[in-house]
């Protein structure tokens, strides 16, 4: 199981529509996946234990990355299914 | 006992056992709304425990911060007659809250205030033919923020509406200005995300309508922030983590230096034995401030997640193709970085020169920056502003959103003394429609309030008959 999760400014609602957004894309891709959604602040903190990070494109300088994980995925439009889609198959569904 | 007698001891036990506790009715509420989605009923109860739990978080969040609170508001009083609030929705939402169970009413009417303004919003949308409302509002803690900030408004200004009446005017007021100021942000959402398929519903939404109308008068967006290089520890403040404690300990710190360590020591005997040195006090209370907060954030974050996915399964159900109006940060993607720090900087500059002013001219509220407005209404205005405006226009908006927040926040919380309880909304709409809104309401009554609803409602009609009236309900559609 993918351990995912959406952050945005205060984790409060850009990280929840990011949330419920991947979770539509994930269902139909058949990835079984955990999604959280926090604040920039905890997320960074927590990064470690996710292996997939997702959060505006704003934001995405703000994570470190060591040993590829976990995956950053900035997303320009955040109610994109379209982008998100595309952007999950190019960095998730590859390996 | 008959019929009657019987409806009465029931409703008797619901008012006294749910009503009252807000966590089992927003429970109930999260539960029946995942029930009428079709979810299996275990999923159901799932969801009533997190709402309950999430706003059992919440109260606990909100009592430290009381707690901590109290004993230096009561001190900055006592000592020099000086009042004073956080514009922040979270201390906001806190000091309404206080202030609706002080006049012994409980959150459960903020609760159908809300259901109201919801319901209230989708009926609009559903007549869009007549109204020209497009837009349905779904940020759930915003709403929750904005329902109780409104009850308290129209509690206070009429008191003798504290009751289900009242509750269904509040939610008729507030749901017309969510489907109202979020329809009026839709052209400039599109202009600025080229159809991204979505509109601004939050804090700000009179907000990025102006500053769309006033940018381009004021600069030209060729010339754009988002080439400019900015520092890079500027990038911290991204984290509301270290914002808020930075922003505690700036203004708690400067609070308790201004009160004294002997006046502290004899206030606080347990918290401020002998042995501890002044500077670890200072810290340790301003950085408390942050922990209640964020103890406050976490238990919203926790049921609006449960309330959010049942209205929005709701709408999907009865309103299959409204426009989404969503956070104020769904834009900062279609933005550099760059320009989300330097309407937060110039935000802050303003919010300081403000405050400064306030304490030159000896007002008797001092205002303290919360993160909220500070962070999310200044890089909204940038956003928009660089986009219509480019570099100058971001300057001077950003900077007159930082002071107006201050003046029309300090007003705010004095005038609906929510300066006792040391927090006002503070969102820039909030510090400056709504205090007109409320100020009209205590003066007219009830009629203010149907004034004030009329009046929003003209709104959207201004606006089709203005605008591109063939486009204007393919907007942000496929």
């Amino acid at each position: 199981m993918l351990k995912v999760v959406a952050a945005c400014g205060n984790g409060m609602g850009s990280s929840q529509i990011i949330k419920m957004k991947i979770s539509k894309v994930f269902k139909k891709l058949n990835i079984d996946a955990d999604i959280h959604h926090l604040s920039m602040g905890e997320a960074k903190s927590a990064a470690a234990s996710y292996d997939v990070v997702f959060c505006s494109l704003s934001l995405v300088d703000n994570f470190k990355v060591r040993n590829d994980k976990p995956i950053i995925i900035g997303l320009k439009n955040l109610l994109s299914e379209q982008e998100i889609e595309e952007k999950v198959k190019e960095k998730l569904i590859k390996q | 006992m008959d019929f009657i007698t019987m409806f009465n001891s029931v409703s008797k036990v619901f008012a006294d056992n749910i009503l009252t506790k807000p966590e089992f009715f927003i429970g109930i509420l999260v539960f029946i709304g995942y029930m009428l989605l079709g979810k299996p009923i275990y999923e159901s109860f799932a969801g009533f425990i997190k709402a309950a739990v999430g706003m059992m978080i919440w109260s606990v969040g909100s009592g430290g911060l009381v707690a901590t609170f109290r004993p230096l508001l009561a001190g900055l009083n006592d000592r020099f007659a000086l009042n004073a609030a956080v514009i922040d929705p979270y201390f906001g939402l806190n000091a309404a809250s206080e202030a609706i169970k002080a006049v012994g009413m409980s959150l459960s009417w903020t609760m159908i205030s809300l259901m109201v303004g919801f319901g209230w919003n989708i009926l609009l949308v559903l007549l869009r033919r007549y109204t020209k409302v497009r837009t349905l509002f779904l940020t759930g803690h915003i709403m929750i923020q904005q329902a109780t900030t409104c009850t308290w408004l129209l509690f206070f200004a009429i008191p003798e509406l504290r009751s289900m009446e009242g509750a269904v005017w509040i939610g008729l007021l507030v749901g017309t200005y969510w489907a109202v100021f979020s329809n009026l942000t839709v052209e400039p959402t599109q202009a600025l995300t080229e159809n991204g398929g979505f509109a601004v519903g939050h804090q700000q939404m009179f907000w990025v309508w102006l500053t769309s109308k006033l940018a381009p008068k004021l600069g030209n967006p060729n010339k754009s922030v988002e080439s400019l290089k900015l520092p890079k520890w500027l990038e911290i403040f991204n984290d509301n983590v270290i914002t808020s404690g930075v922003l505690m300990i700036v203004f708690f710190g400067a609070i308790m230096l201004l009160l004294g360590e002997p006046y502290l020591r004899n206030l606080d005997k347990a918290g401020f034995p002998e042995s501890l040195a002044f500077p670890t006090y200072i810290l340790s209370k301003s950085l408390s401030f942050a922990v209640y907060l964020f103890i406050l954030i976490s238990g919203v974050r926790m049921f609006v997640a449960e309330l959010t996915e049942s209205f929005r399964g709701i709408s999907d159900k009865i309103l299959p193709g409204a426009l989404p109006a969503v956070d104020c940060a769904a834009t900062y993607g279609f933005s550099s970085p760059n320009t989300v720090l330097f309407g937060f900087l110039l935000g802050t500059l303003g919010q300081f020169t403000a405050i400064a002013g306030l304490l030159i001219f000896h007002s008797p509220i001092m205002i303290i920056t919360g993160f909220v407005p500070v962070f999310f209404d200044n890089a909204t205005t940038a956003v928009f502003a660089n986009r219509f405006g480019g570099i100058r226009a971001t300057v001077i908006l950003t900077f007159m959103t930082g002071i107006i927040q201050v003046l029309g926040g300090g007003f705010a919380a004095w005038y609906f003394q929510l300066y006792k309880y040391g927090g006002w909304h503070g969102n820039i709409d909030w510090d400056t429609l709504w205090p007109v809104i409320g100020v009209i309401m205590h003066n007219l009554a009830v009629p203010g309030v149907i004034l004030c609803i009329i009046a929003m409602l003209v709104i959207p009609q201004l606006q089709y008959r203005n605008g591109n009236r063939e486009e204007y309900f393919n907007q942000g559609m496929e």
